[in-house]
């Protein structure tokens, strides 16, 4: 009895635990308004998006463990070129999918680059420097695309919408990376200077570490990750659009705070992200579900995400 | 020659010859136009500043007028508009031309330009201030028209499916008025789920993905353009039919429709205001200009595909644009006397 009610507790402390519960109790009560109906067609549309901002998702967790003031808003407008321009390249070519794998990845390097150029060499706020580069980057996309959607080839369609028994296939890949990444964060020397860097940065350049590579490594690492989702998404969605990345500025963040990750940095936790972002959908989907109207879903939208956050973030202090 | 030897002649007589004369002669040949733009980061705005470029510089190059520049806001921010549109009265253009972020935010910035003796004409995005002029699309009509539509090509009714654009924004409002009076008025049908899709086919893909499973079989979806290609393949991905979906005249859009069509009949129609509209907001303010009389408040029809214009508005729609109607001063002529 005693046992379990610690391991209870050893449970509780975990603060990714809580975004799943989350995710869980929005879509029971989904499920028990539509009286059992698609519950696990829902699961599986969960999975299916949930995944785009977990990609997302581990750069901009990576980006904010570095500490106070670093976040990348130029992952939407990175997202859109990586996609326009790999789709244009692809030309719908089934031989073309790696090329364009590769290129979107190097916009992405590109990005990411570019970005660190402007907070080292100009001495630009994060901040101020990842937003200015997505105004550059989004109108290079504009004017490379000028709105073109062009489809992408049928194998990257095909894979990225493949299910396995329900489960996509693409999920399961994403579970694989979140993983690879965790393994890169709390084992590698890599992993363990962005962590020290965000708890203290100064203790960590006594410590010996570089700590503008490691920062440059990182943005560079967030961006080649928004090109890869670019390129999946434009997939997944049958073409790349001008405003594909719109939605995952706010995205990329919330799954990390709503995650576990304290937004001050040197404490990052990545099974969260997968909890936050399925829960992200899922309320969304419970609203819809509800037939609420926009005014109310979106107050409602905000008060839940609050909430989440303060439990998550209250109980690990205690 | 002429026009200096008649300057000098107008200025030698009285003023009220010159007065007299002067609505015979179409000179605004001196004249600049502005095109102050809120917003550029879809399909549909891409096309409209690409009709205003072309008609534009044609009109430039023709001597019509002296300039037509197009000039867009990075953020999408009503401040930042009117920041826009008072450097414009600062650089002292003779009319602008406004698809505004607000309807009535932008009143101040435009009632200084009516002021400074500006023309101001606002279009899609229109202004609510008096002194403007006002070319508008009836959006309540084109959501009801896509129920008229639905009544007509399935009497025996359904479930519908609504998916709206931005939520907050007065023409998502109107579109969605006009379907549920359409509804109401044919009871068969029966709106069973509404999500927004903000015009945008990946988020109108998820917002359906999402409520999909936990919805009865649908019979159609009614659309506000921009969402029909995300929905099919939503409902793609589901495993479920494909509903008839409206469309919204984004050439994906038609393109998917066009590929259902030869694979198995597939039936339905498109609808959506023409980005050329840019166009006849030109020739209204240069009309404007040429001191034509005017009446404030203009009505462009709506742009309709159906099942046999489908090929013909299908080629003549770029790739990854919008079906569009661009039109000539004739052609603008003909809407301001309301024709």
């Amino acid at each position: 009895m005693e046992s379990a009610q610690n391991r209870l507790q050893a449970v509780s402390r975990l603060p990714w635990i809580w975004a799943f519960l989350a995710a869980f109790l929005v879509w029971l009560a989904t499920i028990i308004f539509t009286q059992g109906q698609g519950s696990a067609q829902i699961l599986s549309a969960a999975l299916s998006f949930a995944t785009f901002s977990v990609i997302v998702g581990i750069g901009q967790m990576y980006v904010i463990t570095l500490g106070p003031g670093n976040v990348d808003l130029s992952i939407p407008a990175t997202m859109t070129f990586a996609g326009a321009v790999s789709m244009k390249i692809m030309d719908t070519q089934d031989a073309m999918v790696l090329p364009g794998l590769v290129i979107a990845l190097g916009c992405g390097a590109a990005v990411g680059t570019f970005n660190f150029g402007l907070i080292r060499a100009l001495r630009i706020p994060p901040i101020i420097a990842t937003l200015s580069s997505s105004f550059l980057v989004q109108s290079a996309a504009i004017a490379y695309g000028r709105g073109i959607k062009i489809k992408p080839p049928p194998m990257l369609a095909e894979f990225t919408t493949y299910r396995i028994a329900g489960v996509p296939l693409l999920a399961i890949c994403v579970v694989g990376l979140a993983v690879l990444m965790g393994v890169v964060l709390h084992r590698t020397v890599y992993g363990r200077s962005v962590t020290a860097i965000g708890q203290n940065q100064r203790a960590a350049e006594l410590a010996g570490i570089s700590v503008g590579f490691i920062r440059f490594a990182t943005y560079l690492l967030s961006a080649v990750l928004a090109g890869l989702c670019g390129y999946l998404l434009s997939g997944f969605s049958g073409g790349a659009s001008l405003n594909m990345g719109a939605e995952y500025l706010l995205a990329s963040i919330a799954v990390v705070v709503i995650g576990g990750t304290s937004v001050a940095g040197g404490f990052s936790n990545l099974p969260g992200l997968w909890g936050a972002a399925l829960f992200m959908f899922l309320l969304v989907t419970m609203l819809n579900t509800f037939g609420l109207s926009a005014g109310f879903r979106l107050i409602l939208t905000g008060v839940i995400i609050v909430g989440v956050i303060t439990l998550a973030g209250g109980r690990k202090q205690s | 020659m002429t026009t200096a030897k008649w300057i000098t002649l107008a200025a030698g007589t009285a003023l009220a010859l010159a007065a007299a004369l002067q609505p015979s002669v179409a000179d605004t040949s001196g004249k600049k136009i502005a095109l102050s733009n809120n917003y550029a980061g879809n399909s549909w705005r891409q096309a409209m500043l690409k009709s205003w470029t072309k008609n534009g510089d044609a009109a430039v190059k023709a001597g019509v007028v002296a300039a037509a520049d197009a000039f867009t806001t990075a953020e999408n921010q009503v401040t930042e508009q009117a920041a826009q549109i008072q450097n414009m009265i600062l650089q002292g253009y003779d009319a602008i031309v406004i698809n505004a972020a607000s309807p009535d935010a932008l009143n101040g910035a435009v009632k200084e330009a009516c002021d400074a003796g500006i023309t101001v004409v606002s279009f899609d995005g229109i202004v609510t201030e008096p002194c403007a002029w006002r070319i508008a699309v009836n959006f309540k009509q084109m959501g009801k028209e896509e129920v008229i539509y639905l009544a007509k090509n399935m009497p025996e009714g359904g479930n519908l499916l609504e998916i709206r654009g931005l939520a907050g924004v007065f023409v998502d409002d109107e579109i969605s008025a006009g379907i549920h009076e359409g509804a109401k008025e044919n009871p068969q049908f029966k709106i069973v789920g509404s999500v927004h899709g903000d015009w945008a086919q990946d988020v109108s893909q998820k917002a359906v993905a999402g409520i999909l499973p936990s919805l009865p079989e649908i019979a159609a979806v009614v659309t506000q353009g921009g969402d029909g290609y995300g929905a099919a393949q939503a409902f793609k991905a589901a495993g479920r039919p494909t509903p008839l979906i409206i469309m919204g005249n984004r050439q994906d859009e038609l393109k998917w429709w066009k590929e259902q069509k030869d694979a198995n009949g597939y039936k339905t129609m498109s609808v959506s205001i023409a980005p050329g509209v840019s166009t006849l907001a030109f020739w209204v303010a240069q009309q404007v200009l040429d001191g034509a009389e005017v009446p404030k408040d203009l009505t462009v029809p709506f742009l309709r595909v159906d099942q046999h214009d489908l090929e013909e508005k299908l080629a003549g729609t770029e790739v990854g644009g919008v079906a569009n109607v661009e039109y000539s001063l004739d052609e603008a002529k003909k809407v301001i006397m309301g024709k």
